[in-house]
């Protein structure tokens, strides 16, 4: 896992098209939201990020011809339409494209905290209750099994290792 | 009642294991045993090896996490535990995404925990197909002690959740084969987070059971070492070399016997970097890869899938016809990306997130894949046969209908452009227009049959006991060694033949120690 930084065009790109994405709830998180997609991609492999970070400057070149400036500079609407442009996908990789947008945002998004809350979300304190109970519950149980797994019980029973080497040695 | 103390097990690192941290420069060692990976296989054989007194050292790529390491961040979790952060691709029309575990304790830190002996109709066919005469009748104690160790169980019912109530439900209103799903844990309490790592405990993963095992026998484990190669004289394996992350040091294993126990995806790689050559050819052949569809059902009532023990069932109706269901809780951020929703949209779907009832299933797939060493880094090739895609279409549709009559009142699927499912009417018309294969979303975490076992050199990579065909002292313990698809979740038939060929290594010990 290695630390992955945007770019400024790739943050731009990416920054503008948290309206496009993410529900208007989570328009107020897109630093954090942008933030987030670089510790994902920082993990994935280099080819996947290098792909993902030119086809983000592709992105952003390609609506020059359409609306005479570049992605990142367009007006709500202008970028609502453009994305949806991609995601028709006058070719399978515009799609492809649009859709990991889409994958990776929406991922990002949801990891808020903020967003974890409005959907009810709270595994938190789920993990500690149920931690808790199995370790009052069920103490008896967990202890006998980590015993089980460690108490000698050998797959060759009376055979060892240790001793062919002795009568080798021998 | 007072809290007990934090299990033994869940304890800071053990001695024994040692990680970058620990390793400041080059590094010779010398053992008898070198295993090669530290997940279902390798950390299986290397237990059962090490307490027959051979002194085994096991190289893990990625680093070491305790318990108390999983935490609830479910991103972090993914990009700490999951191999390049869990966007792997299997390349084909349409790709498919798997996923591996990287850490101490391999995939069995990520996995559901289902646990299930290799059914006997797929045992036959090794029989018959792969001349393994007799396997069915090794593997039966073999199964035994594994689930012993690993604490095979069914799930306490206080820990199944709605969601796998409302699977139940559906399947009995269908009057369709439902069973309790047996899985190595001991009293999992539903936290419903073994895709992340669980982290109470209770799921019994090679992290918490085969890998304390073979250290309390004397196994020594270094994490974070990524094996490059394989050392060879002529045909025969005398070792490994690999690389500590971040620093790059070396680290080299000097062993009379090298095990490659690092999944179907990178085994046959790492032989084939190292210059094996299999006289069948087939080394990274013959993938397969169970490929795993999901549905999304919504219902007027809290279903918080999130609360409750993961894949508690499974609907068996038609395992004859490769598919296996299951409810497979997830946190929204991994359902929203699934999504083709947003903006708005989105926030309106997510917004009924806890009404969410996400349902999976699995198909023995017919297809073969492959695995190819490009610039020694293994890449997957897999192509999703037409026939299979129509069996994951019936199985979309049958699985809808059970949903439906469970209570669902919207069903969202897993193909491009598809429009929600309103009714059982709606799944059922789902059959009138084949989707092509190209047009489906497809996810697997079920890697086999890469470096497959087989009486016939010619045909098979390694023999009967994962022992690589044309090689010397070099042997295979991963699911890489399946023949064939088993169509059921492959851990426990990973760890019973690692016990099994581990018993063969014993019995022959006098060879591999000279």
């Amino acid at each position: 896992m290695s630390e992955h930084r945007h770019s400024r065009t790739t943050e731009a790109v990416l920054r503008s098209l948290v309206p496009v994405i993410c529900p208007p709830e989570a328009h107020a998180l897109a630093g954090a939201i942008v933030a987030h997609l670089a510790l994902t991609l920082g993990a994935s492999p280099p080819l996947v990020r290098a792909s993902f970070a030119a086809g983000l400057v592709a992105y952003d070149l390609g609506a020059l011809p359409l609306h005479g400036r570049r992605a990142r500079h367009l007006s709500p609407e202008a970028a609502e339409r453009y994305y949806a442009l991609w995601e028709r996908g006058p070719t399978p990789v515009h799609a492809q494209l649009a859709r990991a947008i889409n994958q990776l945002m929406s991922l990002s998004c949801y990891e808020q905290p903020e967003m974890m809350e409005r959907v009810g979300y709270r595994p938190g304190p789920w993990i500690e209750e149920v931690r808790r109970r199995r370790l009052t519950v069920h103490r008896d149980d967990v202890r006998r099994q980590e015993a089980q797994v460690l108490a000698p019980d050998p797959l060759r029973p009376g055979v060892s290792v240790r001793a062919h080497r002795r009568e080798d040695r021998g | 009642m007072a809290v007990a103390r934090p299990a033994l097990l869940e304890d800071a690192r053990p001695p024994g294991v040692l990680t970058r941290h620990d390793l400041h420069g080059d590094t010779v060692l010398d053992a008898d045993v070198v295993v090669v990976g530290s997940g279902a296989g390798g950390a299986t054989l290397a237990a059962e090896l090490a307490e027959a007194g051979f002194d085994v050292v096991i190289l893990e790529e990625g680093p070491y996490y305790g318990t108390r390491d999983f935490t609830a961040d479910t991103s972090a979790m993914v990009r700490q535990l999951y191999r390049d952060g869990g966007a792997t691709l299997a390349l084909g029309n349409p790709p498919v995404m798997y996923q591996e575990g990287r850490a101490v304790g391999g995939s069995t830190v990520i996995n559901g925990g289902m646990s299930w002996r290799t059914p006997d109709k797929v045992l036959a066919r090794w029989e018959r197909e792969a001349g393994l005469a007799g396997i069915a009748r090794d593997l039966e104690p073999c199964f035994e002690r594994v689930e012993r160790r690993i604490h095979v169980a069914p799930m306490d019912e206080d820990a199944i959740g709605t969601d796998n109530w409302l699977l139940k439900r559906g399947a009995d209103a269908k009057g369709w084969s439902i069973i309790g799903n047996l899985r190595n844990q001991s009293h999992c309490v539903g936290s419903n987070r073994c895709a992340f790592g669980c982290p109470t405990g209770a799921k019994q993963s090679a992290l918490v059971s085969y890998v304390p095992r073979a250290l309390r026998f004397g196994a020594r484990i270094y994490a974070d070492v990524r094996v490059d190669r394989i050392m060879r004289h002529g045909k025969r394996a005398t070792g490994v070399i690999g690389t500590v992350a971040g620093s790059g040091h070396r680290v080299a294993v000097r062993a009379k016997l090298v095990v490659a126990a690092c999944g179907a995806i990178h085994t046959p790689a790492l032989l084939a970097r190292s210059g094996f050559r299999s006289p069948s050819g087939r080394i990274g052949h013959n993938l397969s890869m169970h490929p795993n569809v999901k549905v999304v059902a919504i219902f007027d009532e809290p279903v918080t899938n999130w609360k409750g023990a993961h894949q508690a069932f499974q609907v068996r109706q038609f395992q004859d016809q490769g598919l296996v269901f299951a409810a497979v809780g997830m946190p929204p951020s991994i359902l929203a990306m699934s999504f083709p929703h947003r903006g708005a949209a989105l926030g309106q779907l997510m917004d009924r997130y806890d009404q969410m009832l996400l349902a999976g299933m699995l198909c023995e797939d017919t297809a073969t894949g492959r695995v190819r060493a490009i610039d020694g880094r293994p890449q997957a090739f897999y192509q999703l046969a037409e026939a299979d895609a129509a069996n994951l279409q019936r199985g979309v549709a049958l699985l809808s209908e059970l949903l439906f009559a469970a209570g669902a009142r919207r069903i969202l699927l897993p193909f491009h452009g598809a429009a929600d499912l309103q009714s059982a009417d709606d799944a059922r018309r789902l059959l009138d227009r084949p989707i092509p294969a190209r047009g489906w979303e497809v996810v697997t975490v079920h890697m086999m049959g890469t470096a497959a076992m087989g009486r016939d050199r010619s045909r098979a990579v390694t023999d009967a006991f994962g022992f690589v065909h044309d090689a010397d002292r070099l042997m295979v313990a991963d699911a890489s060694l399946f023949p064939t698809p088993i169509g059921v979740n492959p851990m426990e038939t990973i760890m019973a033949l690692a016990t099994r060929n581990a018993g063969h290594v014993i019995d022959h010990a006098r060879r591999f120690l000279s």
